[in-house]
């Protein structure tokens, strides 16, 4: 885990704002305090371009305007912006979802309902390999 | 919102009705819709001629119709526009004379109320998120400071019987002790209370409940009715599972099925196994 976690940037995607709140509370156990939120991928994309200095994103699958996987693609499509860790975060269970997210570049893929301990799991994992 | 349908005594829309009357307009002239004969397979053979003649009129539509238009290109438009609504029409005129557009107007009416009531229980569930996180976000901070206290205040007395304390250390420890006996009970007080409070924020369960039954009942008569249409104007090869694509939402049940995951521990196993 980093050194400092209240000075990673996070950034939460998801269309539910109680989904929203819940994974800004457990990041905040986990001393993640700056945390952002966007409502679908198209806001959240738009906030990674305008050089916000985001660190880390959690992005669901299922979104209006644009999905969690087609953000996926698109932050891994920019050179500014392709080593990004994006940590997806759904209810979408099928295999074929967790192919595609795995071949999309996913730096992981935690399916709901979901415990705050795999959620630490997964981060530690990340971080881990991003040697913070 | 979208305006409500006026359906005139005839019960078809009226604007329906002048919508397929401007197109159907100066065209050949749709094969007459007599009354169905049912055959061996269950299938209308005069419904049957009549799709079969549609679809042969719809496949001499020019097979690429590209977006941007250029002179030859935008007739080319016109002619398939023309003869989907020439389609549509017979649909139409086909469903009229089975009888079903009378049980698709009831459906259709239908349609208003179930949204209210989908509204409704996702407005409750919110509420009920609401109030939840609410109580936690008060409770949490009231538990973090009565453990910070409790754990701080076990070290001194743990250094108190080491004989590590001096008489002021002690007599000091004695009086914050005194007043953390006297703080803590409101302080767990209100935590219950807040945990009541979650208890009671289950109460849209019930209401959303009974609201649930009711739509699952209007959607399983809905379903019922759309499915005795589309097998009455469905040509057999039709017949096919369409795919289901990659927004599927939550698996409600996986009973039987091979194709989703259930649990963290097979996403992980799956990612594994894939190299990731």
């Amino acid at each position: 885990m980093p050194a400092d976690p209240s000075k990673i940037k996070i950034l939460v995607v998801d269309d539910f704002s109680t989904m929203r709140r819940i994974v800004r509370n457990l990041l905040k156990e986990l001393g993640f305090t700056n945390v952002e939120e966007a409502e679908d991928g198209a806001v959240a994309l738009q906030r990674l371009k305008s050089g916000g200095s985001i660190d880390f994103v959690i992005t669901d699958w299922n979104m209006p305007n644009m999905d969690g996987l087609t953000l996926l693609q698109s932050v891994r499509a920019d050179p500014s912006l392709k080593s990004l860790p994006v940590l997806m975060i759904t209810a979408e269970a099928k295999k074929e979802n967790i192919i595609a997210a795995a071949q999309a570049g996913a730096s992981g893929y935690i399916v709901k309902p979901f415990t705050a301990a795999t959620l630490n799991e997964k981060l530690v994992k990340i971080f881990e390999k991003m040697g913070m | 919102m979208a305006k409500p349908i006026n359906f005139d005594e005839s019960s078809d829309s009226d604007d329906l009705q002048a919508l397929f009357d401007s197109i159907a307009a100066g065209k050949p002239p749709a094969p007459p819709v007599a009354p169905p004969e049912r055959d061996a397979s269950g299938d209308s053979d005069d419904l049957q001629a009549l799709f079969d003649s549609v679809v042969e009129q719809v496949a001499e539509v020019p097979a690429a119709v590209p977006m941007s238009g250029g002179a030859g290109e935008s007739s080319a438009q016109e002619v398939a526009f023309n003869r989907i609504g020439h389609m549509a029409r017979q649909l139409h005129d086909s469903l009229r004379g089975l009888g079903y557009d009378r049980m698709l107007e009831d459906t259709a009416r239908q349609i208003p109320d179930a949204r209210q009531r989908l509204t409704y229980i996702a407005q409750m569930t919110e509420q009920a998120a609401s109030r939840v996180l609410n109580a936690t976000d008060i409770a949490k901070p009231l538990q973090d400071g009565l453990l910070a206290q409790a754990e701080s205040m076990s070290g001194r007395w743990d250094r108190m019987f080491a004989n590590q304390l001096s008489v002021d250390e002690f007599k000091a420890l004695a009086a914050d002790s005194r007043s953390f006996f006297h703080e803590a009970p409101g302080k767990i007080k209100a935590t219950n209370d807040q945990l009541t409070e979650i208890m009671m924020a289950q109460d849209f369960q019930d209401l959303t409940g009974q609201v649930i039954k009711k739509v699952v009942e209007m959607v399983q008569g809905l379903e019922g009715q759309l499915l005795n249409v589309l097998i009455e104007v469905m040509p057999e090869e039709r017949k096919a599972a369409a795919p289901e694509g990659l927004m599927n939402g939550p698996v409600i049940s996986a009973a039987g099925r091979a194709d989703v995951v259930t649990t963290q521990t097979q996403v992980d196993d799956l990612l594994e196994s894939l190299g990731f």
